[in-house]
């Protein structure tokens, strides 16, 4: 920590200091220490750098391959954060509970190698050869190309060489999508949990449930259609002046109703006229006409008969 | 207004056509001067089935309580009146009883349709209470209505459809003569005498002419 000499104290109670005056007098860089320079790393330096530790350090050995791994994420080196650890426990802990093949995921650095005394086989055997079935990932944080799986030594007969390099590519691919490191352990997780499944089928791990996903039609209401605006515009319509309109037209029935009753109950009368009888009929002289219905190719007015009746008598 | 024989037009009050000489006694002395007891519909010629006559008198008694003053029969024959339609409907109208008809609704009020199967033709009178309202051409109209349908010998739907076709010309003519009856009575004022007109000239031109005190002021 910085301290206060003598003099500054002095000079600070008579006011002759103020702090940070340097700076803002813009002389802080006259005012600040130049460090002397510093020789850049050398190529030997960088490439030494670059190879630096590219085993797994001999401490981290036992860890990684002293025993059966409690955790289906094996990360002795703390390569990922707390949080992230958690993510991937929990997202293996739910592929164990839901598969019938376990998933473990030995967790390398990507620069790093795994040391030629060790034998991944050897290490599945011995520690996976009992038990549930396990699939076991060495993965590369960073570099998911890098990476190998086993198989446990029951799972190994059921399941064939190829199917296992298919789902080890398919899941590299998707994690190589992703831009970062975690992303691409997460999609590689997800993917491989997936192409896991498949070797559950191809060995006969799966019990009764459905082999192939059941679609099933969604209870709930179906996505609404796509309105047209003139519908909406008459729904609108009907929404506001439905009421009005169903009372009038209530009305108006019951009024056209009224006429039409009216009507029928409606009596027609003729002024009486005074007429005088003609060719002595007491009661009646209205001549009208004769229609004859003995051709059907004839229209009724050609077949009208207005010829005189003398011969008729 | 028509003679029935010779179908000249002639006069109002005429007792005898002026053209041929045809009066109901004609009539009587071919068909006697009695009264003729009929019913409404009279299927002489047997055109309907008894079903159909049930359709027919409904429609029979809805005329008549549409025209509280009117009535609308049928008579079906085989060679009624020698094929002479006019004639025989002009005296049946004046000579039948009908009995299902009240005695308020005398025959003024009755509109007859004949038809004659023998001659295949059909032919509408009226009462005297109908002359001013109906004319030849409506009964024409209405005939021409059930046509179609006594061609095919469908007599009782034909004679529905003349009735619903005569009930829509006499409700217009109802409301025309409840508007203006002036309009329907001159058709049937007895006719003026020449002297009458004689008289009214004179007296329109003594009016029309100034008198001498109007003149000398």
């Amino acid at each position: 920590m910085p301290s206060w000499s003598a003099e500054d104290r002095k000079a600070l109670a008579k006011g002759e200091l103020i702090p940070g005056q340097v700076l803002l007098d813009g002389d802080a860089a006259e005012a600040l220490p130049v460090s002397p320079e510093v020789p850049g790393p050398t190529d030997e330096e960088i490439a030494e750098a670059e190879q630096s530790s590219p085993r797994v350090a001999e401490k981290f050995l036992e860890a990684y391959f002293g025993e059966r791994p409690a955790a289906f994420l094996v990360d002795p080196q703390q390569l990922l954060g707390t949080k992230e650890t958690r993510e991937r426990e929990e997202f293996l802990k739910y592929h164990s509970g839901d598969s019938e093949i376990d998933l473990y995921v030995y967790l390398f650095d990507g620069h790093q190698e795994i040391p030629s005394e060790v034998r991944e086989e050897e290490v599945v055997e011995r520690f996976f050869s009992s038990g549930k079935p396990a699939v076991v990932a060495y993965y590369y944080l960073g570099a998911p190309q890098k990476t190998e799986i086993q198989v446990s030594p029951g799972l190994g007969g059921m399941v064939s060489a190829a199917e296992q390099r298919r789902a080890l590519s398919s899941s590299v691919e998707e994690a190589l999508e992703k831009p970062d490191a975690y992303a691409q352990l997460e999609a590689f997780c997800v993917q491989l949990s997936i192409r896991i499944y498949w070797m559950e089928r191809a060995a006969g791990l799966v019990g009764e449930a459905p082999v192939v996903p059941v679609a099933v039609r969604a209870k709930s209401s179906p996505a609404p259609k796509e309105v047209s605006p003139v519908v909406a515009q008459a729904k609108e319509w009907a929404l506001r002046y439905g009421p009005p309109a169903g009372i009038m037209a209530g009305a108006i029935l019951i009024v056209v109703a009224g006429v039409v009753i009216a009507r029928r109950r409606m009596r027609y009368e003729f002024p009486v006229f005074e007429v005088s009888p003609r060719l002595g009929g007491s009661h009646a002289a209205g001549i009208g006409a004769v229609i004859s219905f003995g051709s059907t190719t004839q229209s009724p007015s050609s077949q009208r008969n207005e010829v005189p009746d003398y011969l008729g008598l | 207004m028509k003679c029935p024989r010779c179908v000249q037009v002639i006069h109002r009050g005429a007792g005898l056509c002026p053209h041929c000489g045809f009066g109901m006694a004609d009539m009587d002395a071919r068909h006697g001067t009695e009264n003729v007891s009929l019913r409404r519909l009279a299927d002489m010629a047997g055109l309907m089935r008894s079903r159909e006559r049930v359709s027919v008198l409904a429609a029979l008694d809805r005329f008549c309580r549409k025209f509280p003053q009117l009535f609308f029969a049928v008579y079906t024959g085989s060679g009624q009146g020698g094929g002479n339609l006019r004639q025989f409907g002009f005296w049946l109208l004046n000579r039948a009883a009908f009995e299902d008809v009240p005695v308020e609704r005398p025959n003024e009020g009755g509109i007859l349709l004949v038809i004659d199967a023998e001659s295949k033709s059909a032919s509408l009178s009226w009462g005297y209470l109908l002359d001013p309202f109906l004319k030849e051409e409506d009964t024409f109209l209405c005939l021409s209505r059930a046509h179609a349908y006594w061609l095919e010998g469908r007599f009782a739907e034909g004679t529905i459809r003349l009735l619903a076709q005569l009930e829509k010309i006499l409700r217009r003519r109802a409301q025309q003569a409840r508007r203006d009856p002036e309009r329907f009575e001159r058709k049937v004022a007895p006719p003026v005498k020449s002297g009458e007109i004689a008289r009214r000239i004179r007296e329109g031109h003594r009016q029309a002419s100034p008198s001498p005190k109007e003149v000398v002021e």
